[in-house]
């Protein structure tokens, strides 16, 4: 008996040696397969902004990984091949109201459902999960059809015909994807963590509920205003179906068309070309990493709650 | 999914005058004024997004399927022509193939990207130096346009000596290959890209997942002997069913809905190799001005997603916390 106990903790403590250098080495190859995992990743990234830089003879000639010369002027000659500023100012002013839009009538409805008792509620917020599920493809069709024959718009008449209705106006850039089920959704999720009881004393002392809404409880939610906000904004700049089926005016091209049309109709080099695509996705790029934290939360809240 | 609005104790409540609050803990008798006022307040403040989305999803969807049983080659009017549309569908070859095509990229780009998926998530969850970097990298190409990463991709593929792609199979004295351009090579080019930019956001929701796991059954797992290996899979992956089953099904979702990535890499050639149903759809609408086939279409991708959700929800067996 006593050697038993006497054993027993120096086989354990070799055990435990084994065991942590096992862990050692379990974490360093997962450090390693980690660090190729991301630099595969980044590699697309890394190669558009070298290509950016570097000249059309370079090139032409295969040259090295490294630009010989790094050419900034590429992105001025991009600009001037192409209006970038014009198609961004474009997606920034339909990315900023579909942001707006959505943070005012989402985050309404979103507290709405989550917080207040009202017939037909669930009924409600089955509809939003349901219109969540329907593919944007499967309402495509129709939606189109809606802008094409908007009555009273572009020269239509009450009936929808002899114009060209929302076609080639912000109208149609901006309010058919003004607010999404998802964000409705989002803000629900939220708005279920905050106390009840908080609205409930407001409501004792005599506070309107629309002031409810707007004073107690939309304070408490800020992170979902973020959050909601980013991925609107994220997915506004990087849409390109429909701005493409409903703009046929340079002057509304927005930056992902831009973009597609700038590859098909120029002849523009391969540097010039990788400048434009920098110019379009590095905005975005910025705007996550400045702030990860919401982008993430936004992401893995729909995944877990 | 915690409570909803509207069980049915508190849909009850508004019909009893003196009923008491719902969800408010010991909160006093609610006089019927006040919940008048709630009432009113909920229906104004969930009106403008619901008329919003009711008007731009619910009634298009209704008027696609209607639409689908019409011929509708614009400007002429619609007439109705029954299931004429979905036997045309059926039968001719370029949609025919873009299913075919559709199902070949979902089951290969959603089974290998969610696979990867899980095994990041699991090393990120490890608590390694840099984890913060390895995430943001691998979670970059989700959040970077679609059409600007094809673009980026059209020139690693470039079929010159030029392209990254022809350099790096160059240096072993192979190639150049046509990526896109070769009939046999063009859909599983087009698929590596969709692995590359599904990985991200499927990490991220494996991660969210993990880091809410109780970690006393891996612990318990650890005392009892099992090795790393086995925690992983009887454990680990077992629990992390409900994030499978809400993986799988928004991949399959977003898999039949990928558009941007073939208009802009092959354009859905070459001879219908890449082409998907989202962008026989857009030929239809679009090119060719058939309303009435190009909603028969969409109603037909709709249906795909239905049964598709249906049979993973079998399959993985999801938990009703989805």
């Amino acid at each position: 008996m006593p050697t038993d106990t006497d054993t027993l903790p120096v086989r354990d403590s070799r055990e435990s040696l084994q065991a942590k250098r096992n862990n050692q080495i379990a974490r360093s190859l997962g450090w390693t397969v980690l660090l190729i995992v991301s630099l595969m990743m980044l590699v697309p990234f890394v190669w558009m902004l070298l290509t950016s830089l570097k000249t059309e003879a370079e090139i032409a000639r295969g040259g090295g990984i490294l630009p010989e010369e790094w050419r900034w002027q590429n992105f001025p000659d991009a600009l001037r091949a192409a209006p970038f500023h014009i198609y961004a100012r474009n997606s920034l002013i339909i990315a900023f109201s579909h942001t707006l839009i959505t943070l005012v009538y989402a985050s309404a409805a979103g507290y709405a459902l989550a917080k207040l008792r009202f017939g037909g509620a669930r009924w409600l917020f089955f509809g939003f999960l349901a219109a969540m599920m329907i593919p944007s493809y499967a309402t495509i069709v129709p939606q189109f059809l809606m802008v094409r024959y908007m009555p009273l718009f572009g020269g239509n008449n009450i009936l929808g015909q002899g114009g060209s209705g929302w076609i080639d106006t912000w109208w149609a850039l901006i309010i058919p994807g003004g607010v999404s089920a998802f964000s409705v959704f989002l803000f629900r999720q939220f708005f279920t963590g905050v106390p009840t009881e908080l609205m409930e004393a407001a409501r004792i002392d005599g506070v309107s509920e629309i002031g409810i809404f707007f004073r107690i409880a939309a304070p408490q939610v800020v992170p979902a205003f973020l959050t909601a906000g980013l991925l609107v904004f994220e997915s506004s700049w990087n849409n390109f179906l429909w701005p493409l089926l409903v703009t046929r005016r340079q002057e509304l091209r927005v930056i992902q068309v831009g973009l597609a049309g700038f590859r098909q109709d120029s002849t523009a080099d391969w540097s010039l070309m990788m400048a434009g695509t920098a110019m379009a996705t590095l905005p975005m790029i910025v705007l996550f990493l400045l702030a990860q934290r919401y982008f993430i939360q936004g992401f893995a809240n729909v995944g877990i709650k | 999914m915690s409570t909803t609005p509207g069980t049915p104790e508190t849909l009850g409540a508004p019909l009893l005058a003196d009923a008491p609050a719902g969800k408010a803990p010991a909160a006093s008798p609610r006089p019927g004024k006040l919940l008048r006022k709630e009432r009113r307040a909920g229906w104004l403040l969930v009106a403008p997004a619901a008329l919003h989305i009711g008007l731009w999803v619910g009634v298009p969807l209704v008027v696609a399927i209607i639409l689908s049983f019409t011929r509708y080659d614009l400007p002429r009017s619609p007439t109705f022509n029954g299931i004429q549309n979905y036997v045309d569908a059926f039968s001719q070859e370029p949609f025919r193939k873009a299913i075919l095509n559709t199902f070949i990229m979902t089951g290969v780009a959603v089974p290998v990207s969610m696979f990867l998926a899980i095994s990041i998530a699991v090393l990120l969850n490890m608590g390694l130096k840099g984890q913060a970097f390895f995430r943001t990298a691998v979670f970059m190409p989700h959040i970077t346009a679609t059409v600007a990463i094809a673009v980026v991709w059209l020139w690693i593929y470039n079929p010159d000596a030029g392209g990254l792609f022809n350099r790096i199979i160059g240096t072993f004295n192979l190639g150049p290959l046509s990526w896109l351009g070769s009939p046999d090579m063009a859909l599983g080019s087009v698929i590596l890209v969709l692995i590359w930019q599904g990985i991200g956001i499927k990490m991220l929701i494996y991660l969210a997942a993990l880091q809410g796991l109780p970690t006393d059954v891996v612990e318990a797992a650890k005392i009892d002997g099992a090795n790393a290996w086995r925690r992983f899979w009887h454990i680990t992956v077992p629990l992390l069913r409900p994030a499978t089953f809400f993986v799988l099904v928004t991949s399959i979702i977003s898999s039949f809905q990928v558009f941007d990535q073939i208009f802009i890499l092959t354009s859905g050639g070459p001879a219908n190799a890449t082409t998907v149903i989202t962008y026989q759809i857009y030929l239809s609408a679009f090119e060719a001005s058939r309303m009435g086939y190009a909603s028969a279409q969409s109603v037909v991708l709709f249906l795909f997603l239905i049964v598709l959700a249906i049979v993973s929800r079998r399959v993985v067996g999801g938990t009703d916390a989805h």
